[in-house]
């Protein structure tokens, strides 16, 4: 059996409900037709064939994957499902939204078809994501509803934060206490941000300091492992490096695998094949091919000069770069190509967040540490107990 | 190479690939496959394939993959890059001399100290089990070098392993061998290490000077020592808080 996992970035559509002032993706009102889905998922299927894959993971995202409606999503996962089955694959569904869209008329298919979950996302404070001819307050108020209405609804709900100058300004504290306290959340995650896409210019503003950005993320990591890491709060990345330093299997995020290109693609509702949804919507220079016009997926990532700099980019960088005497090389591997290209306009260089990952990294060796001697020590004492009984 | 992967004979124990690490296509092709037969992939000269190593990611999802890589200069950027991929590495050191030799104590210190390093390290991994009392077998087992143990039938074979030097195939090679270069006088019959060794530095040329391997070894011991300092810190320690209860 192989062990890899194989994952895809579906983007039924790149049309959005929302104006976020730093969104990468160039927006379009095209959907995927569910006429031209069992062809997607037929050769989705052919190529977890020839890979010897038996389970791939869908992340269905956007524009805004909830503008499709809840229908549009039973009737694909119907359809993909069976498809699987009868090649004996299973398909896995995970659905990213921004929860504008949301009401009760989600639940069952968010039940059946996502496992009764979904991710959102949310930054602290609120400064960029909005309405269209709203506010970001405005945004924040209907998220919010949205987000209790679902929490009420039993649907578990994991938030993406994009970390901003004025999360930096109201530091890390104030968002820890955003997350958890106020929203109530034991499932959320920070990203840092890039000036990818259309909103490049604009993001380019928001482009953040990285000694103060590292600082906020250490300060935060400290609250989360004193305040969340025994209450059972998830924090990612923090929770998979703790996995890593204290010797468990950990799942790390996608900007530090050794190489991205081997674990995943994204597809637009065109049928465009690239790494990653940030590639398929804001790069065509680095697009693959596309799923629906070439009959034979595995061919096509084998062949494709754009994916062919993904799969080197790694070598290259131990080859170029100072990777190769850094103690973090093995959970990191030179960091996401898409942060690197916004910012140099090359993948064939080092994550600009390199400095940010070592403190951050260097932050979860020392907890690691810690929490692996407190294991030992608990491990230790409840062995005594049982002996003197 | 294809062929040979997909090969179900009960009698293939493992493929042994040399000189294909720069193929991008055969280890494409090798991903796709997956099987019980472990792989080890032999660099030639690891200071310039090292990178390439990448190229074996896709491939260990579907199989074991070992390493192996000769000691020779800039040898320490592919167990670098071997380590922080999860892959075991065997390290061959041949005869090693002058700036080999202090890459291989880098070597060590990047083995005994790095949190990077999870997958053995061979031969320092055998070495530390057999200095804390595991039954190991001598270097030469170890190295998978005993011709009595490990037949190849290769164009050169004397290149990588000695014949069985008109040693009977039943009796146990290294300890044969070490009796020889003892008799001979080799410095061998001072060494502490010996019966690991078994005189495995001593071929092809029996006059090599151990001096830089003894060091080798004696960081070793040092690290074994400091390991049961530590362990033992720890039992009074513990022996000290439950008194404590």
């Amino acid at each position: 059996m192989n062990r890899r996992v194989f994952s895809v970035i579906l983007l039924p559509t790149s049309d959005c409900n929302v104006a976020c002032e730093y969104c990468f993706e160039r927006k379009d009102k095209h959907r995927l037709s569910t006429k031209l889905l069992p062809l997607l998922t037929s050769r989705l299927l052919d190529h977890l064939e020839n890979e010897g894959i038996m389970e791939c993971e869908v992340y269905w995202q956007g524009g805004e994957a909830m503008m499709m409606g809840p229908e549009w999503f039973v009737a694909a996962g119907r359809l993909m499902e069976c498809a699987a089955a009868q090649r004996g694959r299973h398909f896995i569904h995970y659905l990213q939204t921004n929860l504008i869209s949301y009401s009760e008329s989600w639940n069952e298919v968010l039940r059946t078809m996502f496992q009764g979950s979904l991710g959102t996302s949310m930054d602290f404070p609120n400064d960029h994501r909005k309405l269209f001819n709203g506010s970001a307050e405005a945004y924040t108020r209907l998220w919010t509803r949205k987000l209790r209405a679902a929490q009420a609804a039993g649907i578990k709900v994991g938030v993406i934060a994009v970390l901003h100058q004025g999360s930096l300004e109201a530091g890390p504290e104030k968002f820890y206490q955003y997350f958890t306290e106020e929203l109530g959340l034991t499932d959320f995650q920070v990203n840092t941000p890039f000036p990818g896409g259309p909103a490049g210019e604009v993001e380019g503003a928001f482009q953040l300091e990285t000694s103060e950005l590292a600082a906020f993320l250490a300060s935060l990591f400290d609250i989360w492992v004193e305040r969340g890491f025994e209450a059972g709060v998830s924090l990612g990345p923090f929770d998979a490096l703790i996995d890593h330093f204290t010797g468990r299997p950990a799942r790390l995020p996608c900007i530090w695998k050794e190489n991205c290109s081997n674990q995943f693609i994204s597809i637009d509702s065109k049928g465009t094949v690239a790494q990653c949804d940030c590639w398929v919507t804001s790069y065509p220079e680095s697009f693959f091919g596309n799923i629906f016009r070439e009959p034979d997926l595995t061919r096509m990532l084998r062949t494709s000069p754009a994916r062919r700099q993904f799969v080197e980019r790694p070598r290259h960088l131990v080859e170029h770069e100072d990777c190769l005497s850094c103690r973090y090389l093995s959970i990191c591997h030179g960091g996401c190509p898409v942060r690197t290209y916004t910012a140099l306009g090359t993948m064939m260089a080092k994550d600009p967040y390199c400095e940010v990952y070592k403190a951050v990294f260097g932050r979860a060796e020392a907890h690691g540490r810690t929490i692996s001697r407190r294991n030992v020590d608990r491990s230790r004492l409840r062995t005594m107990a049982l002996d003197e009984t | 190479m294809s062929v040979w992967l997909r090969d179900r004979s009960p009698a293939l124990q493992w493929i042994e690939v040399e000189g294909l690490l720069h193929d991008f296509e055969v280890w494409t092709l090798a991903a796709e496959d997956t099987g019980e037969v472990p792989l080890d992939v032999v660099l030639v000269e690891p200071a310039r394939e090292f990178s390439d190593l990448y190229r074996l990611v896709d491939v260990r999802a579907g199989r074991d993959v070992r390493v192996s890589i000769p000691a020779k200069p800039g040898f320490l950027k592919a167990v670098r890059l071997a380590a922080s991929l999860g892959l075991p590495v065997r390290l061959l050191p041949g005869q090693p001399a002058g700036e080999v030799l202090d890459e291989l104590q880098e070597a060590l210190a990047f083995y005994l100290r790095d949190s990077m390093v999870e997958a053995p390290i061979e031969f320092f991994h055998s070495a530390l089990a057999w200095l804390n009392g595991a039954s190991t077998g001598s270097l030469w087992r170890v190295l998978e070098k005993d011709p009595a143990v490990y037949q190849r039938d290769t164009v050169d074979v004397t290149r990588s392993q000695p014949s069985n030097l008109g040693i009977d195939p039943s009796e146990d090679f290294g300890a044969v061998f070490l009796g020889r270069l003892i008799t001979s006088g080799a410095e061998c019959a001072s060494c502490p290490w010996c019966h690991f060794c078994a005189g495995y530095f001593k071929w092809p040329d029996p006059d090599y000077s151990c001096t830089g391997v003894k060091l080798l070894f004696s960081a070793l011991r040092a690290a074994v020592d400091e390991i049961e300092d530590d362990l033992s810190a720890f039992e009074t320690q513990s022996a000290g808080s439950q008194s404590s209860l």
